[in-house]
């Protein structure tokens, strides 16, 4: 915009410039709207509508200014007239208009003339007044000072300079307007009248779409969200190798890494915890690559196994190489989806339509809803059967519990089941009496974190509440030894 | 002994409100310097640009940094100085304020001054905006100075561009130092500092105002103007209709008696 504006300054080819006419005063350059939108046509070969819009934006920008109506920064096509805006406040992002600057130019206004401060313009006075108090006597000698050197020239001059600063001020301190809308609106403007660094229009504009976007988004009670955080960690509770230690001993203090042969990925045997952990939910089954094993031999049973190999080849494209996506798609569709396959899978048509029309534009992403159709399916349908079926059950069954290594023989070295002789131990019997006595049931367990919310607001039992605090700090670090829990 | 000992009391605190009506004396000078800088500097790149503007803001600017440099070196030493007592204290700090505050303004200023000389060079003077200013800054320069009048007979001489250039980086970074040195030294809680004046400050003498109140209703209002004149009107009417009722009441009294 500023070559535009330098364009303009040509003697030959630039704009044509007039005077301004002020009851006796005579102010050269001023243009009308007309010439700009003109000069713009001729000089870019541009049609009008275009010369109106990057005209429009000259205004906006601050680099033209309107000497009719200062606040309405639009350009007009008529004869409404207009003037350059001096280089030393051309918008720029390297000096922002700060805020002791506008408080100069409010003190000088006021100093002026009393009671020429806008509405909006007195709000933001005092808030600045409150900001920057320390500094106020320099503010209000500054604004002195200028207008005392302001008086040394003469009175064509000092329109213009008041003009010029005004028009300057206008954008970056944008006056608030008063819109129709409600809630939202009320927010943008008290987070506007707040926060004085609103910069211009098109900012006001983007926070009332954000506060708009806000206000619709879906939101899910917090009381309902500690339920399901109190579920989560009541279920988990009994698998936390924090709360409830790890067998046959935490490696990290007795220094036996049978926990961890016992517990790796493919094991003959795996242990009951992991087992009985298979039931929490199917995603834990599915990432568990025994569980993983065990699902698929389960359903070759019931003749649906092309569900989970369809799965596993979706979560395969997803996860796996750019390179071979296309051909792993190829492949997926040949075996899955092409109608006569070998193993063809059950899909809704929407869906077998819609991730027809993306295998023609293959990416990692186009096996999504396809995906998500086969994991509901066998989340609804064969994974209640897999739990109560016989398969699980002798799995279960089979499943070791591994014995706590005994205490050795000195007596002076004892090796912990725990990590630390935790407070979680002293309080356990006491909640549990508490627990009990209060009918709270489940409530009496370890869950310190989640309970202490939930007392406070469910129900107050401000008893709990210090010996709960206690437990607060131990469970971020319920992760830390065993595998990472899954996802509910 | 006890008059001495007042004697020595009484040069000590005399000693420290002098050094405070100095360190306010100068940091005055600074505010009013400062003001005439900006005044200047937003005249950069518009058509009263000039390589006699750009020599009053060479000037002007300095003895902006003369004046800092006095002035830092005054207020540090003072305000490092541990015995000074509780209210000198507080008013060197509220100097000290006004100042970073006048050396902030002053940075940005040069900072500003300085890309615009980039761009707008006084070469090409076809490229210059033209803002509708006519006058140049002479006077203003002039008040910066404390000269009654500048010395029109030094003409500046062109081609000192690109060595004013290398100078003024030089002094920005030297403000920017100063700046920084003055934070390091000397550590002023700005939340305690407290400001004399009041929030809405006085106008300035009537004359002055009320000129300039005039300018702003002649551009900012136009609206405003025919309402005046409605109003002036009425007035005139209202004198004219009473002057008219008295005349005729005349006539009558001297027609019937």
């Amino acid at each position: 915009m500023e070559k535009v504006i330098v364009a303009m300054q040509d003697p030959d080819m630039g704009m044509k410039m007039r005077n301004q006419r002020l009851l006796i005063t005579v102010i050269p350059h001023a243009m009308t709207g007309r010439d700009v939108i003109d000069w713009l046509i001729q000089k870019y070969n541009i049609c009008e509508e275009e010369a109106l819009h990057v005209g429009g934006m000259l205004v906006r920008y601050g680099y033209i200014y309107p000497l009719k109506e200062p606040r309405s920064l639009v350009l007009r096509a008529d004869e409404t007239p207009y003037r350059f805006q001096t280089p030393y406040f051309w918008t720029s992002t390297r000096w922002p208009a700060s805020e002791l600057d506008y408080a100069i130019y409010l003190a000088k206004k006021n100093i002026r003339k009393q009671g020429e401060l806008m509405e909006y313009e007195k709000e933001r006075y005092s808030l600045l007044h409150k900001r920057i108090n320390h500094t106020w006597d320099f503010v209000v000698m500054q604004a002195r000072e200028q207008l005392r050197a302001s008086k040394q020239r003469r009175k064509a001059d000092r329109i213009v300079l008041e003009c010029q600063e005004q028009a300057y001020w206008l954008i970056n301190r944008p006056p608030v307007r008063s819109l129709t809308l409600h809630y939202s609106l009320t927010l943008c403007v008290c987070v506007c009248v707040c926060v004085c660094v609103c910069t211009c229009v098109f900012c006001l504009c983007l926070q009332i779409e954000s506060c708009r976007r806000a206000l619709g988004r879906n939101r899910v009670k917090s009381s309902i969200c500690l339920e399901g955080f109190v579920k989560f960690s009541e279920q988990y509770q009994n698998h936390d190798p924090i709360m409830q230690g790890c067998l046959p001993s935490n490696p990290w203090i007795s220094d036996d890494t049978a926990h961890w042969t016992m517990n790796s990925e493919i094991v003959p045997v795996p242990t009951r915890l992991r087992v009985e952990r298979w039931s929490f939910s199917f995603m834990e089954l599915l990432n568990d690559p025994i569980g993983r094993r065990e699902f698929m031999t389960y359903l070759e049973k019931e003749f649906s196994a092309e569900n989970l190999c369809f799965w596993q080849a979706c979560e395969d494209i997803r996860h796996g190489e750019s390179s071979k996506i296309i051909q792993k798609v190829e492949d997926v569709y040949k075996n899955f989806l092409a109608p006569g396959a070998a193993r063809w899978v059950n899909i809704d048509s929407k869906t077998m339509d819609k991730t027809l029309e993306g295998i023609k534009h293959p990416h990692r992403f186009v096996m999504d809803d396809a995906q998500l159709h086969i994991y509901f399916l066998m989340k609804k349908d064969s994974y209640p059967r897999y739990l109560k079926s016989d398969l699980y059950k002798n799995m279960l069954a089979k499943a070791i519990v591994p014995q706590e290594t005994k205490k050795s023989v000195f007596p002076f070295m004892r090796r912990q089941r725990h990590s630390s002789p935790s407070p979680a131990q002293a309080v356990t019997q006491v909640t549990e009496e508490d627990g009990r006595a209060m009918g709270a049931g489940k409530a009496g367990t370890n869950s310190a974190f989640s309970l202490f919310i939930v007392s406070s607001l469910t129900e107050s039992k401000p008893e709990l509440t210090f010996s709960l605090l206690q437990h607060f700090f131990l469970f971020p670090s319920v992760a830390l030894i065993s595998n990472p829990l899954s996802r509910m | 002994m006890p008059l001495v000992n007042n004697k020595v009391g009484d040069d000590c605190t005399v000693g420290t409100d002098k050094a405070l009506a100095d360190g306010k004396a100068l940091v005055d000078s600074l505010i009013k310097v400062v003001a005439c800088y900006r005044h200047l500097a937003s005249c950069v790149g518009s058509c009263t640009d000039s390589l006699q503007l750009r020599d009053e803001l060479r000037q002007t600017r300095e003895k902006a940094q003369n004046l800092a440099v006095s002035i830092c070196q005054h207020l540090t030493s003072h305000l490092r100085d541990k015995s000074l007592p509780e209210e000198q204290r507080k008013e060197m700090e509220l100097l000290w304020v006004a100042f970073s505050s006048g050396l902030e303004l002053l940075h940005v200023d040069m900072c500003k001054v300085f890309s615009m000389g980039d761009i707008f060079s006084l070469a090409n003077s076809a490229s210059l905006v033209q803002t509708g200013l006519q006058g140049g800054g002479s006077e203003v320069a002039a008040r910066a100075l404390s000269l009654p009048d500048l010395n029109q007979a030094r003409a500046p001489e062109a081609g000192l561009e690109s060595q004013e250039r290398s100078t003024m980086e030089q002094e920005i970074s030297q403000i920017d130092h100063m700046i920084d040195d003055m934070e390091m030294k000397v550590n002023v809680l700005r939340w305690m500092v407290e400001p004399h004046g009041p929030q809405y400050a006085d106008p300035l003498s009537s004359t002055d105002s009320a000129s300039l109140a005039l300018l702003s209703v002649d551009e900012e209002q136009p609206g405003h103007q025919p309402q005046s004149q409605h109003s002036h009107m009425v007035v005139f009417v209202v004198l004219f209709a009473v002057v008219l009722v008295a005349t005729t009441l005349s006539v009558c009294v001297v027609f019937f008696s």
